[in-house]
């Protein structure tokens, strides 16, 4: 038997029922029966999210990087240039007109040498869904949204990200109107890369703009989660 | 320095006017207390995956109840047939995350995402009388049968 027709040792499994897995389902079902949504068309949306993640905004960063043209249709519009990676912010969504959680508006920030974006939603956590995934813990959290507007380049060194003074930082609000992603500078050392190289090293973390993509970094850093000290209005 | 979203400041503004319930539930307590995390199922079986299973649904259910537009056109009829409401938004977005925020500092602090989502959101349906605490207990012993049925 040659190795690769070896059976595979079973993937680790959690077995056992949690009392948080119970209270999610029974706030569902519960909701269901009580005629708040219907179970059909929880099922249809449950199964349109797991279809999104950050890889289509990757694919778009990769390709506005190696052609011109399309960098132009990106950051003049961006929804149009989605569709290029797959994502179609009105048809996609099982409603077929979008959604006032996902508004059909997506700004593609383009850095420079001499600027650098970064997204926050201070309101709630608005994020560009559909082709971003959901939003990590630490974007949620009051801390990151009520900071960042205030002290940028403090949160960014938090994030590891140091930039230096000459670089301007701007902060972009996402809103019930517009979604954002970053388009970063290419980083030197990708010259001749295909586009399925260059979108793995634009991470989740480049696209929010609290990392810079640079060869070899293909994965997300673990990020702390903190609580917000002073919350503005204590 | 940029200033606080004017946005934020309206609605916090209308949120602590507001006379909402903000105390324990006891239910919620007891699963906050005794209730194990993903992060220790995740270490004690080996598990790799950084998210519970139930993290999509429960977002699915916080769009649900947020946005009556999730409902697809062809399930128009069924939403009819199944009394569904049709015209207002159950628990707004917004809302719903400003509660969020509050609930798990007051709350929650020490449980982890996206476990603390989950119990702000049954604290926030429970506080505005869309769930009551019994039938959530009820369904929830329902559910744990079911679930742990061999």
């Amino acid at each position: 038997m040659t190795d690769e027709h070896k059976p595979h040792a079973p993937a680790p499994m959690v077995d056992e029922v949690s009392e948080f897995e119970v209270l999610e389902i029974a706030v569902r079902e519960l909701a269901i029966e009580k005629g708040l949504f219907t179970a059909e068309d929880h099922q249809r949306w449950t199964e349109y999210m797991h279809t999104l993640g950050p890889l289509p905004a990757a694919r778009l960063v990769a390709k506005a990087w190696l052609d011109p043209e399309y960098k132009k249709l990106a950051v003049t519009d961006g929804v149009k240039a989605s569709l290029e990676v797959g994502i179609d912010w009105v048809n996609s969504m099982p409603t077929k007109f979008g959604t006032p959680s996902d508004y059909c508006n997506l700004r593609v920030l383009e850095d420079t040498p001499t600027l650098h974006h970064v997204v926050v939603c201070t309101l709630c956590s608005c994020y560009p869904r559909p082709i971003l995934g959901q939003s990590p813990e630490w974007y949620r959290t009051p801390n990151y949204r009520r900071r960042l507007v205030r002290w940028p380049r403090q949160v960014l060194a938090e994030f590891g990200l140091q930039l230096p003074e000459e670089v301007e930082v701007r902060v972009e609000d996402s809103n019930q109107k517009s979604r954002f992603i970053v388009l970063p500078v290419r980083p030197e050392g990708t010259e001749g890369w295909t586009e399925d190289q260059l979108a793995e090293i634009v991470t989740r973390d480049c696209l929010i703009g609290v990392a810079l993509p640079r060869p070899g970094k293909t994965a997300n850093d673990p990020r702390p989660v903190r609580p917000a000290l002073k919350p503005y209005h204590h | 320095m940029a200033e606080i979203n004017p946005e934020y400041l309206d609605l916090d503004a209308a949120m602590s006017d507001r006379d909402m319930d903000q105390s324990p539930v006891s239910l919620l307590e007891r699963i906050k207390q005794e209730g194990r995390v993903w992060g220790d199922l995740c270490e004690q079986y080996g598990v790799k995956n950084p998210d519970p299973p139930w993290r999509v649904t429960l977002e699915a259910t916080c769009d649900m109840l947020a946005e009556n537009d999730c409902r697809t056109p062809d399930a128009d009829e069924a939403a009819q047939t199944a009394k569904v409401e049709k015209e207002t938004k159950v628990l707004d977005g917004i809302e719903r995350r400003w509660e969020e925020d509050h609930l798990v500092k007051e709350h929650y602090a020490h449980v982890p995402f996206p476990e603390n989502q989950l119990l702000a959101l049954a604290h926030t349906l429970i506080r505005r009388g869309l769930m009551d605490e019994n039938e959530l207990a009820r369904k929830m012993k329902e559910v744990d049968q079911r679930l742990n049925m061999t």
